[in-house]
Formats: structure tokens, C-alpha cells, sequence
């Protein structure tokens, strides 16, 4: 081995080390005042970096460039892909995030475990822009701890060239004909309350008892289900695998998008409506830099970018009237309104839930 | 004699047939992937044309990149998992050849426990190696960055390599390193010229198994990262979400041809094999 | 009397080491001490303790998680994990050997060339990889356009989603694992003990059985670890080529990290996993590493 390329990949080696040397964290002053103390009269001063961990793909790099030219704050976009992984990371003491991107039944939990930072509303007055009918939701009733990114349902999409048959829910989704042709997601939760609600019970009632009624009704769909898919459930469609199944309104979105054969309609029985927001986990470094971060994404402007992205539900009213008629017409981005239940946290149930579904799994 | 010789190239000419058969098998995905990156829809699973549209792109993306106009994450996480790599690379091969050297030199009662050792990086499931590397950084203060990636993929890399020289070393003749030492070698000497030569062909196996499971590692790194050190695979993983983007099989094709092209024009690299 | 009977003893070189070796050993044994022994430690505490709401451990000693590992689900399921690691490795060895056999015979200026542009192509991402074979052996794709077209099948094959793509998708990602360490055996052959068994009318088959395989053993072992052990933990081209429709022991423990928030539970099937291995493996290796 040549003894000078070695010498000089030990040196690149300690460069790099050297590379990461913390970061200038140190928030300023002072780092963001709390809820409860009375905001002070001089304007708290950001750090100079911004730590953000968000789904991958969900901030457009144009909202991230424009927020760091508008306030000299540089922003580290870290991404993960699930809740889960998100969270994993998080308490397994990772590096300090400014803002996470949990989903409402993931805030509840924080909150409840006391790892999220109050937010102090006089940093971010955008606030007004958001829908009130998405304020004072269960996850955060007094709307102190987070700032709705985007929300969306979770729905049936059937590809109308290949089945001509009305669909209105669940049960006839999962149906003994449509064999091999279904895409379902790929989590454990969302099925177990699919049958819930098919069951005509509410799909955060999870019990055991619940859990065992819905048993039989899961068994049968697990065995009919070609795909199971929480990622990129539009790919079986777009490759022809599938003809219907259960997904995400944004997956459905981008499926319209590229062809208004793929309907979507919401379950009759019941559908659910979730909230992806940001909030600042109680370790952030940089409180005051998150927090001009959510006030800049709720302009309607920077918030039209999101969705021009991402065709999810956008929560943000000022927005929503600088879209096109076409983004509004989509129906999975903007499906008819109605009451619905958003996921609540379930706690240790949870671990039986996994179980149940990898179970019927693994009995195929 | 000429029948024993054409028997022989026979067995030849079949092997090489299946070899062929092999590496079309290998390429196939490749190859698909090099049409792809000309597909002129936005998202790479649906075919809609051709067009050049998108190595057009990556090339601006590529210029605004290294001239400092526009920072490409794309660009950069591709720079950084090849940095990575060949630093992994390095130290595994060091690590993993000296292991093997080692563990074949002597003999001791914990032998056999250490080999399990080396083993256990490779049936840890990634998740249980990352969050606990990530568990183990944090209560030692390391903060995470390209040091922890670089730390986490040797641990795993190592194994493969030493693994590879192990084999090599396995049925050594013994009196390979006796009769340098014969010559008037010292020790230090029969290992670096004698030894070391001979146990090359395994090392450029288990350096290129190193290089290659470091360039394409995702969860392991997930975990022990820092804000600012993305990888590649990191990059693409996210991108799935919203559908992988034909630039991906631009980037990628791009990497191939270029590194095809190097690996078949490059001179006989050492003639350290025998 | 086997034509190898005749060669040299291995184990001469190896001797008690001194404070010397000890010393030179201390990097190996310190990043494993480290990096290795250090985490896995740490999740053999978790496993034996309890959970919280979230998932994460509470520090209170209890063996129920070890007991839940027994349950006939997960048993199931890792059969079925080391079934399809054991598939793949078989199949690996076949179809890998030849070609590890042709590139250590190929001239010595092509060889490394060889190697490397076996490996080329996993330098790609896997997701990119893996999304290719899917649209290669999707119902519209090309593989089954081209059969249709040849007239060889009337109706497109269901390959992807099943258990066939799976094994496909897992071959081919670790193919090279198999056939570089199997190189670094074939490479050092004496051409003269191939030549001799001919010349002493040996055909291929009988050459290869009684000469070269048990030449290249150390290799072929080498090959077999390298591909079977990793792939015992694989869940990714499941999820992706089957369609996530049967669960590996991979799923389950990344599960428990995820969506089941369970910790400790996710630690004890990893450390089963590990102690099930490492007691095979010390079992059947003989106090004498060189006789692998």
C-alpha cells in the first residue's frame, strides 16, 4: 500500500473529523421565552443555524433557501421517512433538533412526556392564516405546542378504466373479486382502525377486545392484499399491479395529477383525518430561530410553494386562495368536508396492534 | 494431450460463457436504469419519452454546485458518501487485514471468542447497531457527524474484509515467510514483502466489499449523522416518498459510466499479485 | 489417499503471542471492545427491561421479553428468514462459484478489472437498484413484454410481489459477496495441480470435487458467511419485492423500534438473533482457526 496516498486519506480523514467540531449552537441570549413568562420587550435573538428534521421531501428546498436569505439563519434539513423513525432517533438522544415534524397522534405523546417547547405566539403571528376548524384539536387543545404544515386523509383510489363498480368503503374495497389487484398501506395502525371503523366501531376505541372482533375481518383482507405499501403506494398503480386500494390523500393527489382515471373517494364508514405539524422538541438549541421558521412558512406565499410540491391538504386559508383552480379541484387534495376523527395516541396498545397485523402476516 | 487440452478450454469456454451470462445479470438493473435517466416524465417508474432534459439539469446542478452558486444537496451527499467510502476503505482494509494477519499468527485461548467478535457487527440487525452506536456516541459526548458515519461503517466493514484475508491466509505455506526470513528479511520485511503481496488478491476483494457496503449503507448512518453530513442513500431514501425523480438514474448512470470507464482504461494497477 | 495429503501442515506459523502481540493486537481489540462489545451491551441491558409510553426502556429487570421471543409467531418467522437466507446462499454458490473460478484463471492484467466491474453496479443506490427489477419484472414491463412477444407465455407471468422476486432480488444484491472471497482463493491455485489432475485423466467433474474444491474451501466458506449471515437480517427487498406481504425477523425488529414501541422487546429478538448465531458459530469452530 502506497505510503503517501495513505498518509494523505489519514489527513482527509482527520479534516473531516475536524469538519464537525460542534456547530455554533450556542443560542443566543436568549433562547426563546417560555409560555409562561411574559414576553420580553426587546426582540430575542435567533441562533445562527437552524437544526431541522422533517419528512424527506415535505420543505421544498426554494422554502428553505428563501427563509435563510431572509434571515441569515442557516438551515441543516435532516429527514427521516416515518413518524417512527423520527422519533427513534430523537429519544435515543440524537443530535439536538430545532423543529421535528410529528404527526397529531406523535405530538399528544410529547406532549404527555413533557418533550416539546411551548411556542410563544407573539414570534409567530402568522398563525391567524390557519383554519380555526384545525385549532383546539385533541393532540393540542390550546394550541401551545405546534404549527399544522400540512393535513390530508387517508382514502380509497381505484383506477376507474379497470373496475366500473361503485366503491363507497372499505368493505368494498377488500373484496374476494379485487384479489391480487390491492395496494393497502403498510401500517399496522392504520388497518387495525380501518377495520374499526368498518366494524362500525371508532378507530381509536383499540382494546383488546376490539382488537380480537376486528381479528377475523383483518385475517381475510390480509390474505386478498397484492402490496402492502406505505412509501410509495402510487407506484402499483402507475406500473398497473394494482387497480384499488388505501392510501394517502397525497399519494392519491399525485396520482390524479398524472391521470384523472385514478379516483378517490373517502370510506363511508369512517375516514380519518391527519395532521403533520411542526413543534420544537425541549432541547432545541435554537427556539427563537424555529419559531421565525413557522412563522415564515405560514405566509400564504411560501405556504403555496408547499403545496405546489406536495398535494396534500394545506391548512393555511390565506394560501389556499393563491392556488389554481386545478390544485383545488383535485379531490384528494381538497376532498368535500366533513367531521373527522384525527388518530389519538394509544400508548403501550401499540405493541399489540404490531403484533396482531404481523401475525395475519405471517400466517399466509 | 490435445485432448486434455481441449478439454480444458472447453471447460473454459463455458465458464467464460457463464461468467458472461452473470454479468448481463448484473447489469440488467444498470441497464435500465441508464434508459430511464432519459424518461421524460418527472417521476422515474412511468415512461413518457425521451429527452435529454434531465442530464442537462443534473450538468447545471453539477456547475452551479462546484462554482458555489447554488448549493446542491444532491451533489453534495454524493460527494460526501464517496468521501466516506474511500476513507472507510482505507481503514477498514488496515483493520481487517491486520485482524486476519493477527488472529492467523496467534494462537491463544480467547481466539475463538475474538473471531465471534468480528462476526456480530455483521448479524446485528441494523437498526439495534445504529440506535445503539447512537445511545453509545451520545454517553461518550461524541457529537455526531461525519466522524460518528465514518466510526459506524468501519465497524461494519472490517469484518468483511478480515473475513476475506482469513480465507486467503487459510493453507498459507508456512515456509512462504520461513525462507525470507532465511534470505536475511526481518520479520517486519518477510510481512511487507512477502506476506502481504501474497495476501493482496483478498485485500482488493474485501476492499471493494468495504467500499461497496459503505457507499450504500442507510439505516446505520440514519442514526449516527449529524445535521450537516447527508449521504447519497439518505438522499435517494427521502426522494421515494414523492416518487423517485429520473435525475436519481441520472446521477447514477452518470457514476456508472464514469466509473466503468476509469476501471477499463486504468493500467494494471500492481503487479503485486504474484 | 486425497492429492492434498501431501501438502504442507498449516499450523506452524502459529504461536503463543508475547507482549508484542498483544500490543499489535490492541487496535483490533479496542475498536471491538468499543464500537462492537460496548452497543451490544447496551441493548442486551435494554432487553431485559421495561417500557414506557413511548417505547423507551425503564430500568426494571424482567426476563418477559425473552419469554415473548418464544412465541411460535416469531419462531415462525425466523425460520423463515434463515429458509430464504439459506436459498439465497445456495443458490449464490452455484451460480457465483464459476464465475469467481474464471476471473482467478483470467490474465492477471484483467483480473482486478474483473472484480471491480462486479461491483460497479452496487454502487448505485439499493433503492434504485431494487425499483429497476420492479419495473423489469412488473406485469407491463420488459421482461414480460419480451416473453409475450417471443410467443413463450399467452399471459403475463406474476413474478414481482412474490416470493420468486424476493429470492431474485436477494441473489442479486449478494451475488459479488459470494464469488470475491471465493476469488481469493481460486486465485492461488497452482495451475500445475489442476494440469496434473488431468494429466492423470481426471475429468472436470472429478478435478473439481477432489482437486480444486477442497482447495478453495477456505474461500468457499468465506463466500458462504459473508452472504448467509447478512441475509439471515434482510427485510428491505421483502418490503420492496414482495410487497411486504411476509414478514422477515428483520421487519419485526425494526417494528419494534417503530410503530409497536417496544424497545426492550426489539433488543431481546436482536440478542436472540446474535446469541443464537454466536453459539452456533463457536460450536462448530474448532479451537484451531486455520482449519476453518
Amino acid at each position: 500500500m502506497n505510503r503517501r496516498l495513505f498518509g494523505l486519506i489519514f489527513l482527509l480523514g482527520i479534516v473531516f473529523g475536524c469538519k464537525d467540531k460542534p456547530a455554533p449552537t450556542a443560542a443566543s441570549a436568549s433562547p426563546g421565552p417560555s409560555g409562561s413568562g411574559a414576553p420580553t420587550a426587546e426582540k430575542p435573538k435567533p441562533g445562527k443555524e437552524l437544526n431541522l428534521f422533517a419528512w424527506s421531501e415535505y420543505v421544498p428546498q426554494e422554502v428553505v433557501d428563501g427563509f435563510s436569505k431572509e434571515t441569515g439563519i442557516k438551515v441543516n434539513y435532516e429527514t427521516y421517512a416515518s413518524n417512527e423513525e423520527m422519533l427513534s432517533k430523537l429519544l435515543a438522544g440524537g443530535t439536538n433538533y430545532d423543529l421535528i415534524q410529528p404527526s397529531e397522534y406523535v405530538i399528544e405523546a410529547l406532549v404527555k412526556q413533557k418533550k416539546l417547547a411551548p411556542i410563544d405566539w407573539s414570534l409567530v403571528p402568522n398563525f391567524k392564516n390557519i383554519d380555526p376548524k384545525l385549532k383546539g384539536l385533541p393532540h393540542d387543545p390550546e394550541n401551545k405546542f405546534s404549527v399544522p404544515w400540512m393535513t390530508g386523509t387517508v382514502g380509497i383510489v381505484v383506477n376507474t378504466d379497470k373496475i366500473k363498480d361503485p366503491i363507497k368503503g372499505y368493505k368494498d374495497v377488500f373484496q374476494k373479486k379485487y384479489k391480487g389487484r390491492i395496494v393497502s398501506l403498510n401500517d399496522s395502525r392504520e388497518m387495525v382502525a380501518w377495520a374499526l371503523e368498518a366494524s362500525g366501531l371508532k378507530s381509536n376505541d383499540i382494546t383488546t377486545e376490539n382488537l380480537a372482533k376486528v381479528k377475523p375481518m383483518l385475517a381475510e383482507w390480509v390474505k386478498l392484499v397484492k402490496v402492502f405499501d406505505s412509501d410509495s403506494p402510487k407506484t402499483a398503480f402507475l406500473n398497473g399491479d394494482v387497480d384499488i386500494g388505501v392510501v394517502w390523500s397525497g399519494e392519491a393527489a399525485l396520482l390524479y395529477q398524472n391521470n384523472k382515471k385514478f379516483a378517490y373517494i373517502l370510506p363511508e364508514e369512517g375516514a380519518h383525518l391527519f395532521i403533520d405539524s411542526l413543534a420544537i422538541p425541549d432541547s432545541a438549541p435554537n427556539k427563537v430561530g424555529a419559531m421565525m421558521f413557522m412563522d415564515y412558512i405560514l405566509k400564504p406565499e411560501v405556504s403555496k410553494l408547499i403545496s405546489e410540491k406536495f398535494p396534500y391538504t394545506n391548512p393555511n386559508l390565506e394560501a389556499r386562495k393563491l392556488l389554481t383552480p386545478e390544485q383545488l379541484a383535485n379531490p384528494a387534495s381538497y376532498p368535500p368536508a366533513g367531521e373527522r376523527e384525527t388518530f389519538r395516541d394509544i400508548g403501550k396498545i401499540s405493541s399489540e396492534v404490531d403484533k396482531l397485523v404481523t401475525d395475519l402476516k405471517a400466517s399466509n | 494431450m490435445a485432448k486434455k487440452l481441449s478439454g480444458m478450454r472447453l471447460v473454459n469456454l463455458l465458464l467464460g460463457g457463464w461468467s458472461g451470462l452473470v454479468f448481463l445479470f448484473l447489469y440488467i438493473p444498470i441497464i435500465l436504469l441508464i434508459v430511464y435517466s432519459f424518461n421524460s416524465s418527472k417521476m422515474a417508474i412511468v415512461w413518457e419519452g425521451f429527452s435529454f432534459k434531465w442530464y442537462t439539469a443534473l450538468g447545471h446542478e453539477i456547475a452551479d454546485h462546484v462554482s458555489g452558486t447554488k448549493r446542491s444537496p444532491l451533489v453534495e451527499s454524493a460527494i460526501n458518501s464517496v468521501i466516506i467510502a474511500s476513507i472507510v476503505t482505507v481503514f477498514s482494509v488496515i483493520l481487517g487485514t491486520a485482524g486476519a494477519w493477527l488472529l492467523y499468527r496467534y494462537k491463544f485461548p480467547a481466539l475463538r471468542s475474538i473471531t465471534t467478535l468480528v462476526y456480530i457487527p455483521m448479524i446485528i440487525p441494523e437498526i439495534i447497531m445504529g440506535i445503539s452506536l447512537l445511545i453509545f456516541f451520545k454517553s461518550v459526548s461524541l457529537t455526531l457527524g461525519f466522524t460518528t458515519v465514518i466510526i459506524s461503517h468501519i465497524t461494519f466493514c472490517f469484518p468483511f474484509v478480515l473475513i476475506a484475508v482469513q480465507a486467503r491466509l487459510a493453507g498459507v505455506d508456512p515456509a512462504l515467510e520461513e525462507a525470507a526470513m532465511d534470505l536475511g528479511a526481518t520479520p517486519m520485511k518477510a510481512l511487507f514483502l512477502v506476506m502481504v503481496p501474497y495476501m493482496m488478491p483478498a485485500i482488493i476483494s474485501g476492499g471493494l466489499m468495504a467500499f461497496t457496503l459503505s457507499l450504500d449503507e442507510v439505516i446505520v448512518t440514519y442514526f449516527t449523522r449529524g445535521p450537516t453530513s447527508e449521504t447519497l442513500p439518505l438522499r435517494v431514501y427521502g426522494l421515494a416518498k414523492v416518487g423517485l425523480s429520473p435525475i436519481l438514474n441520472t446521477i447514477s448512470a452518470v457514476f456508472i459510466a464514469v466509473t466503468v470507464a476509469l476501471t477499463v482504461a486504468a493500467e494494471s494497477v500492481k503487479g503485486l499479485n504474484k | 489417499m486425497t492429492p492434498t495429503a501431501g501438502l504442507p501442515d498449516t499450523q506452524g506459523a502459529q504461536r503463543a503471542p508475547g507482549l508484542r502481540g498483544w500490543l499489535l493486537m490492541a487496535p483490533l481489540l479496542a475498536w471491538l471492545g468499543a464500537f462492537v462489545v460496548a452497543p451490544t451491551l447496551i441493548m442486551l441491558v435494554y432487553s431485559f427491561c421495561d417500557r414506557d409510553e413511548l417505547g423507551q426502556v425503564v430500568f426494571t429487570f424482567s426476563w418477559s421479553n425473552y419469554a415473548r421471543v418464544f412465541d411460535p409467531t416469531y419462531l415462525k418467522i425466523l425460520l423463515k428468514s434463515v429458509y430464504y437466507a439459506a436459498i439465497t446462499t445456495a443458490i449464490c454458490l452455484v451460480v457465483g462459484y464459476p464465475v469467481a473460478y474464471w476471473v482467478g484463471r483470467a490474465p492477471e492484467r484483467v483480473r482486478n478489472k474483473l472484480l471491480a466491474l462486479i461491483m460497479i453496479p452496487f454502487w448505485t443506490s439499493f433503492l434504485i437498484r431494487t425499483y429497476a427489477w420492479m419495473t423489469i419484472l412488473k406485469s407491463e414491463g420488459p421482461l414480460n413484454s419480451l416473453l409475450l412477444y417471443l410467443g413463450m407465455i399467452s399471459t403475463p407471468l406474476d413474478i414481482l410481489y412474490t416470493p420468486t422476486a424476493v429470492v431474485i432480488g436477494l441473489v442479486y444484491s449478494y451475488l459479488p459477496f459470494m464469488i470475491l472471497p471465493i476469488y481469493g482463493s481460486v486465485e492461488k491455485l497452482d495451475n500445475a495441480l489442476v494440469e496434473a489432475a488431468f494429466d492423470l485423466g481426471a475429468g472436470p467433474v472429478r478435478a473439481f470435487s477432489n482437486v480444486i474444491a477442497p482447495l478453495t474451501r477456505p474461500g468457499i466458506v468465506a463466500g458462504v458467511m459473508l452472504v448467509f449471515i447478512p441475509a439471515i437480517g434482510m427485510f428491505a427487498i421483502t418490503d420492496l419485492m414482495g410487497g411486504a406481504r411476509v414478514p422477515m425477523i428483520g421487519n419485526v425488529i425494526q417494528n419494534q423500534f417503530g410503530q409497536a414501541r417496544d424497545w426492550p422487546f426489539g433488543a431481546a429478538l436482536g440478542m436472540t438473533v446474535l446469541l443464537l448465531f454466536a453459539a452456533t458459530f463457536w460450536l462448530t469452530t474448532k479451537k484451531d482457526p486455520s482449519a476453518t
